[in-house]
């Protein structure tokens, strides 16, 4: 079943504050590791992780390298769970 | 308010020193290394600045080297990391794989070595384990006391025991007659003597052969696959009331960690049931992050552990 991207965003900033154990700030599309300190490159493996697990989809080493932007994670999770 | 990493660095050349070479390679690492010594209190960052003075000696004219291998052994965890978490478990478990993938291929070993070397220093938890080996051990050590380490790779612990300990001798043993051979040539470089090398393979040791008052073992037994033999065997060259330290990770993926340990008591259970009585323990997850978050991420966490060989 298709998922509105916001209903993806709100699911998928609920992965991200528990992977990176955060809580009190706001993630928006545009937000990317250098705005958060937890998100680090072994984090970022972790978030990947995380999002496989709850959508049953896999990201290639190449996405995985490329995803910064939080917003694009976000696409490329609609894009698989929609394919 | 984090310090800024040149704040962080203000009085520590040989941390200069490194962070700069690192930093030429690898720019993108700044965020990570700030955090890394931001989370040290004053006596971990004086181990630090210590442990920073002997790699740079270590590194000699090869820093520049020896920091593109540490972006690519950073690389190769990163790899590492991501099979852990999906499946759960090390990508290799038996010797055979190690050896066949890693061990065995020299122009491997030479960048991961190096890589690790670094890591001795920029990790915060490497630095907080060495840390709680200098300030436990010296508690329980004897004067004159004979000292055997078991894979000191770089040698830095070895070195530093060397230093401060005042031991009536020490001796150091790996499997491997590569780094063996390693170990020896750093020991010199850094103008330690007293230590013996040889090559010994730790699953074949009769009882009785040697008799030493402290067994070091620091990321070794995640390297093993039975851990718990080896540690039984160790103890046939063990007096009564001699002591062990073992430092080793767990939830810590790497190319040739076959050993997956999940949680402190794991560990403490390992060291019991080969026959010693822990003494004392510490764990120190990576980037300072605190036990229990750690744990519930799986994030990888050194944990030390001084134990007493019993009866
Ligand atoms: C990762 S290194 C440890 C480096 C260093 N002590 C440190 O803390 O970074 C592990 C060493 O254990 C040695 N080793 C593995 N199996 C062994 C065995 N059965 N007997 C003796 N040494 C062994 C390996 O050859 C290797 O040099």
């Amino acid at each position: 079943m298709a998922k509105s991207t916001s209903e993806l965003h709100v699911a998928i900033v609920k992965i991200f504050k528990d992977v990176m154990d955060v809580e009190d700030i706001e993630i928006t599309n545009e937000t990317t590791a250098d705005d958060v300190e937890e998100w680090d490159s072994l984090s970022h493996v972790r978030l990947i992780v995380a999002v496989e697990k709850k959508y049953a989809i896999k990201f290639s080493d190449a996405e995985i390298e490329s995803l910064r932007k939080f917003g694009d994670l976000v696409t490329a999770v609609a894009r698989k769970t929609n394919a | 308010m984090t310090p800024t990493l040149s704040e962080l660095l203000t009085g520590r050349p040989a941390t200069t020193t490194l962070a700069d070479a690192v930093l030429k390679v690898w720019p993108e690492h700044e965020a990570y290394l700030t955090k890394s010594l931001s989370v040290r209190d004053a006596p971990v960052l004086e181990m630090t600045e210590w442990l920073a003075e002997a790699a740079v000696i270590l590194g000699g004219d090869r820093l520049h080297t020896i920091a593109e291998n540490y972006r690519w052994t950073c690389d190769r965890l990163r790899e590492e990391e991501l099979h852990f978490h999906r499946h759960g478990s090390y990508r290799l478990t038996t010797f055979e794989a190690a050896n066949a993938e890693v061990y065995s291929d020299d122009a491997y070993m030479e960048r991961y070595i190096d890589g690790l070397l670094l890591s001795q220093v920029f990790w915060s938890n490497h630095v907080e384990s060495c840390n709680f080996y200098f300030r436990e051990v010296p508690k329980v050590l004897k004067d004159s006391a004979r000292l055997l380490e078991i894979g000191p790779g770089h040698g830095l612990m070895l070195y530093l025991s060397l230093k401060t300990f005042g031991l009536a001798g020490a001796t150091a043993w790996d499997i491997s007659p590569v780094s063996v051979d390693q170990s020896r040539r750093a020991l010199e470089r850094l103008g330690a003597s007293g230590a013996t090398f040889a090559v010994q393979d730790i699953m074949q040791l009769a009882p009785g052969a040697a008799a030493f008052d402290l067994v070091v073992m620091s990321e070794v037994l995640e390297h093993l696959e039975d851990p718990r033999r080896a540690l039984t065997s160790i103890r046939n060259v063990m007096a009564v009331g001699a002591y062990l330290f073992v430092n080793v990770p767990i939830n810590s993926p790497s190319p040739d960690h076959i050993y997956l340990l999940e949680t402190v008591e794991d560990v403490l259970a390992l060291v019991e049931t080969a026959g010693f009585r822990v003494v004392s323990h510490g764990a120190f997850a990576s980037q300072g992050k605190e036990l229990k978050r750690a744990l519930r991420q799986k994030i990888s966490v050194s944990v030390c552990v001084i134990a007493v060989a019993g009866d």
